[in-house]
């Protein structure tokens, strides 16, 4: 399958084309949005065109009995295995967004209609592994995440791949944050180089009174994108932390819109990009306070550093207000290592190369950091490690 | 009489002006050199141009450390050979931790040496001692590198590394600028036990102040981006009495 095929299309050739029944709702949304290119604003620095004119194989997302183990487990897009009285099933979904900015969140919930529904239960702590293990292929899942009210809860992501090639991964969630609640989503991806490409476009509200704090830590090469929109409800708060560390020649980021829609809702989302190679880092965040959103309070802002002439980051924080009734900031810097510190790292002896690891560990520390779990922050920095190294090794 | 660095006609430029003219200067094993010299003559170019700064370039003459030349060796080489620069003004590192900073210098040292590396708790417990003998708190090393220390803490934390690095050739630059009196004389001590006879040490001053506490034998003056007078110790209260242009008269 070919998704640029699907350009220009009516909602019926697509229901045809795509063997879909009864979903014309989300059929024409992703009709009026069309498929992304070059000049789609939140494409427009990211490779999609090439992603979505290769011919990839498409997969049959059969559901299998489920192995227990303490984590959950989706290899190419199937659950096989989660923890013993996690309630994990497959329904159709109806709850979907249907005012979402990116047309591929459309696409994936057209191109697997059951989705993954994870109903988490109290203050639980949980894990989830995603594993692809198909070359050429096109891989689409949508995950349904909620949680109980009035309770913390926490989903640390990571990402595994065996030795593919040339695949495409559409997947994202639908999260419903309850009232009173907390859930904490830490994800870590280390993309190894052509191995697959991803857009993973999530929707998140936040109801009244809840928390989301949302980490990503992605490292490495290849094309990643994240398409954050978030709603937030009344006194509902948002802190979300986009750490990249990029090397080759790969193209990730974060594009988010988060939209202030109760009043007293906060926000506040830094990204902190070190980009090394010629990697291209995207930072196109917009916080949008509407009419309601009262007394709000939204900060965002990105810091870059550039290791190499040829890096580039694209950096737009942006704010949308329509009320006078609020604290709102943003800023975006990108610079370099400073060559005074790498200096006096070096004079005592150390490397070159570690000294500016060492700095590079310092900038992006301030994130690392808000990982409350140390287990799980000492994984995060030894990715960064082994990333760091492995982009040294191939550029020296 | 050994000599330990060998400056031989240097000749230095930052930027498009030239500022060491010149230079030739030899160290004296186990001696303690002192340059002084009026604001703008090149001592603070000339101590970067010996530990290889990013600012500096040489553009005629050599460096010869224990008789072989460093004049192409990499910053971190020429520490690892046993040279090193207390800064001036030592820079703020945040995020760095210091205690991390501390130990991995000294096991790229121990590497270079052929010895093992120490781990977390045995460099901890290296440390303690030479905490004690400085007057530092504990704390201290486990803060990011020189960020929000004082004047003094800053100072402290450089002869901190020296003392760990034990290194042969020890540079000072305006080691005592901006230190009060207790602040200076725990430093001095500290690099007083430096001293063994086979390290060197050339100390770059403003003033007298510091050469009360640590004792020069011999007194270098650099003006104009060259070394005009080499003495003893006794040239100190000359100095001080009719300044460095009596100095250029008497040449």
């Amino acid at each position: 399958m070919k998704p640029n095929r699907l350009k220009g299309k009516s909602t019926q050739e697509l229901a045809a084309l795509l063997h879909v029944k009864g979903r014309d709702q989300l059929l024409e949304k992703f009709v009026s949005l069309g498929l992304p290119d070059k000049k789609s604003e939140e494409y427009r620095y990211f490779d999609i065109e090439k992603l979505l004119d290769a011919d990839y194989r498409t997969l049959d997302y059969i559901p299998k009995s489920l192995q227990e183990g303490k984590k959950i487990e989706i290899v190419d897009g199937v659950v096989t295995t989660a923890p013993k009285g996690l309630r994990i099933y497959y329904e159709q979904c109806d709850a979907m967004d249907m005012d979402h900015f990116d047309p591929l969140y459309y696409l994936g919930h057209i191109l697997n209609p059951n989705v993954i529904k994870i109903e988490i239960d109290g203050d639980a702590e949980l894990e989830l592994v995603h594993r692809f293990t198909q070359s050429n292929a096109l891989i689409a899942y949508r995950i349904v995440l909620l949680n109980q009210s009035n309770r913390h809860a926490t989903l640390y992501e990571r990402f595994e791949e065996d030795n593919i090639a040339d695949t495409l991964v559409l997947y994202g969630y639908d999260m419903h944050i309850a009232q009173d609640s907390t859930l904490r989503v830490v994800k870590t991806q280390h993309m190894q180089k052509q191995r697959y490409a991803m857009v993973a476009s999530h929707r998140i509200n936040v109801s009244q009174r809840a928390n989301a704090l949302l980490k990503s830590f992605d490292l490495g090469g290849d094309l990643g994108l994240q398409m954050l929109k978030v709603n937030l409800e009344s006194y509902a708060h948002v802190e979300a932390g986009h750490l990249l560390y990029l090397n080759h020649a790969s193209r990730r980021g974060t594009v988010s819109k988060i939209i202030h829609q109760g009043e007293h809702s906060t926000s506040q989302q830094e990204a902190k990009n070190i980009l090394d190679g010629n990697a291209r880092g995207i930072f196109d965040a917009l916080i949008k306070v509407e009419h309601s959103a009262k007394y709000t309070k939204a900060h965002q802002n990105s810091k870059a550093i550039l290791l190499h002439e040829d890096a580039y980051m694209v950096s737009k924080p942006q704010l949308e207000i329509y009320i006078d009734e609020l604290e709102a900031s943003h800023g975006s810097t990108t610079g370099q290592l400073d060559e005074k510190q790498l200096f006096y790292l070096r004079s005592r002896g150390i490397s070159y190369v570690e000294a500016r690891k060492m700095l590079v560990i310092a900038f992006a520390n301030t994130l690392i950091e808000t990982v409350k779990d140390s287990r799980h922050q000492e994984q995060i920095s030894a990715l960064f490690e082994e990333a760091f190294y492995s982009a040294h090794k191939e550029l020296s | 009489m050994s000599k330990v660095l060998q400056i031989k006609d240097l000749h230095a430029k930052i930027g498009n002006k030239e500022i060491l003219k010149g230079l030739s200067l030899d160290l004296e094993a186990g001696k303690v050199h002192a340059i002084m010299g009026p604001n703008g003559a090149g001592k603070s170019t000339l101590s970067k141009a010996i530990v290889g700064h990013y600012d500096v370039e040489v553009t005629e003459g050599d460096i010869l450390y224990k008789g072989k030349s460093i004049k192409e060796m990499e910053p971190e080489e020429r520490a690892l050979e046993g040279i090193f620069l207390s800064f001036q003004n030592p820079v703020e590192i945040p995020g760095v931790n210091n205690a991390y900073f501390l130990r991995t210098a000294l096991n790229a040292k121990r590497k270079h040496e052929g010895k093992e590396e120490l781990n977390a708790a045995e460099f901890l417990r290296a440390m303690k001692q030479h905490l004690q003998e400085l007057g530092m708190k504990s704390d201290m090393i486990s803060r990011s590198l020189n960020e929000g220390f004082s004047g003094g803490e800053k100072k402290r934390n450089e002869i901190l590394q020296m003392l760990i690095l034990e290194p042969d050739v020890i540079i000072l630059d305006e080691i005592d600028s901006g230190l009060d009196i207790d602040a200076l004389r725990a430093v001095s001590e500290g690099i007083n036990k430096m001293k063994n006879g086979k390290r060197t040490f050339l100390v770059i001053t403003h003033y007298s102040r510091i050469l009360d506490y640590i004792e020069p034998d011999y007194i270098h003056v650099l003006k104009e981006g060259r070394i005009i007078k080499t003495a003893g110790a006794e040239l100190v209260a000359k100095l001080e009495e009719e300044g460095y242009d009596a100095i250029e008269e008497a040449q």
